[in-house]
């Protein structure tokens, strides 16, 4: 079971835990919950064990290197780029990205508005395309302070901008789903796409990082 | 006015925001996957299931884990679509929970 | 709720987000009701959550805008730069124009 550590922030009470073995040795109230529903509903015939697998499949598929690769097919292609930016769920799957939600939005950074996403109501983050969100992202910490104190819980993650760089929070709470477009790092002319890609990770996509500082 | 919402945290007071990465867990995984069959299939809406969970008590939420909140919102839907019976998923559960710990205590 | 069946309301349009006082499931947040912003882009037609999270879906979908408030008017110490925003997404029924000839609607 999670053992007991002191730290005195609230995040033992919030969606993290410490970083556990996989489940060989303990099972914890919550997953024998889930084990007793499962057999439940499959018993009842509401679902198959083969759905959930093949839906657990499909959702291990989403990571955040394939939005990655569409940052990186706009830092290069300029006509993707608008396409991309005017509807991201279609310019997703032009890339072979099985993307579920109903509407991805790309928000692009400028030298003179920098995008953060949270949501403050739950965890809304665009799975299908990027898997999992990081356990700081639905932390209860993160989704009250973002939006109201950006630039210190940024600097917390080692960004800063200047007063005349506009920080511009954006909230998760209805329908769309949010991916940053960050801007493509100077000095990056000789990459190839694939290394572009690279440059970018899970953080630059909801803007709590730039790409090549990871 | 009514009551804000246990959710509706956007502004309120809190602490550093914990940065350690911490994976998903095998279980976890696959009880969002059953989460995402039963939506799929209709049996339920996400916003029922945003409903449920701020229907949790304000203390219960506080201490709340993500991935027990999508277990608990699951079970308090399907029982009250009269899906499942909240008592014999009790028993289920500590008869699971027996087996474990008796499979753990075989050497 | 009803929609509020007007125009689509247009970019750069100052709008109140309204507190409507309503109980149960809603996606509006405490922080910003009562604020003025303006409206940053109409997204679309899209099922209101406050009756799908009641098994009533199926509705007629109802006009969603993405509406740009500034930071210093949401809180009243905020810390940032005077130019910092916030953009959220708001239903139709939670807005009211401001500044115009007509009545709020």
């Amino acid at each position: 079971m999670s053992h007991e550590h002191d730290h005195d922030h609230d995040h033992n009470d919030a969606d993290t835990h410490p970083a556990q073995e996989d489940n060989d040795l303990t099972l914890t109230p919550g997953e024998a919950k889930f084990i007793a529903l499962r057999e439940m509903l499959i018993e009842k015939g509401i679902i198959t064990a083969e759905e959930v697998r093949r839906r657990l499949e499909f959702n291990d598929s989403a990571t955040p290197h394939q939005g990655a690769r569409m940052v990186a097919r706009a830092w290069v292609d300029p006509e993707y780029k608008i396409r991309m930016l005017a509807d991201g769920k279609k310019a997703a799957i032009e890339l072979g990205i099985d993307v579920v939600e109903a509407e991805i939005m790309v928000i692009e950074n400028t030298v003179n508005i920098h995008n953060l996403v949270v949501c403050t109501l739950c965890s809304c983050y665009p799975r299908s395309l990027l898997g999992e969100p990081p356990a700081w992202y639905i932390s209860k910490a993160y989704r009250s302070r973002a939006v109201r104190e950006p630039r210190a819980v940024m600097q917390e993650f080692g960004l800063t901008f200047p007063r005349d760089v506009e920080v511009r929070v954006h909230d998760s709470n209805a329908d769309l789903r949010y991916l940053i477009l960050p801007m493509r790092p100077a000095g990056t002319q000789q990459l190839s796409e694939s290394e572009l890609a690279n440059l970018v990770s899970r953080d630059c996509l909801v803007g709590m990082a730039l790409p090549g500082t990871n | 006015m009514p009551e804000r919402l246990i959710t509706d945290i956007g502004g309120l007071p809190a602490e550093a925001i914990p940065k350690e990465e911490v994976p998903q867990l095998f279980w976890e995984k696959h009880m969002i996957a059953m989460f995402n069959v039963l939506r799929s299939k209709g049996i339920f809406n996400t916003d029922e299931f945003r409903r449920a969970v701020e229907a949790t008590p304000l203390e219960e939420y506080k201490k709340s884990r993500f991935y027990d909140r999508r277990t608990d919102g699951m079970t308090d839907l399907l029982v009250e679509k009269g899906i499942i019976d909240r008592g014999e998923l009790t028993s289920r559960t500590q008869e699971v929970l027996r087996q474990g710990l008796l499979r753990h205590a075989t050497p | 709720m009803q929609p509020r069946n007007h125009r689509i309301l247009a970019a750069g349009e100052v709008v109140r987000i309204r507190d409507i006082g309503k109980a149960g499931h809603v996606r509006t947040p405490q922080y910003v009701r009562n604020k003025v912003g303006l409206i940053d882009c109409y997204v679309g037609l899209f099922e209101n959550p406050e009756e799908r999270a009641y098994g009533h879906i199926g509705c007629e979908p109802i006009p969603l805008y993405r509406v740009r408030l500034r930071q210093n008017d949401l809180w009243p110490d905020y810390i940032g730069s005077d130019c910092d925003t916030l953009v959220l997404e708001i239903y139709d029924h939670w807005l009211e124009t401001v500044n115009s000839l007509e009545e709020p609607q």
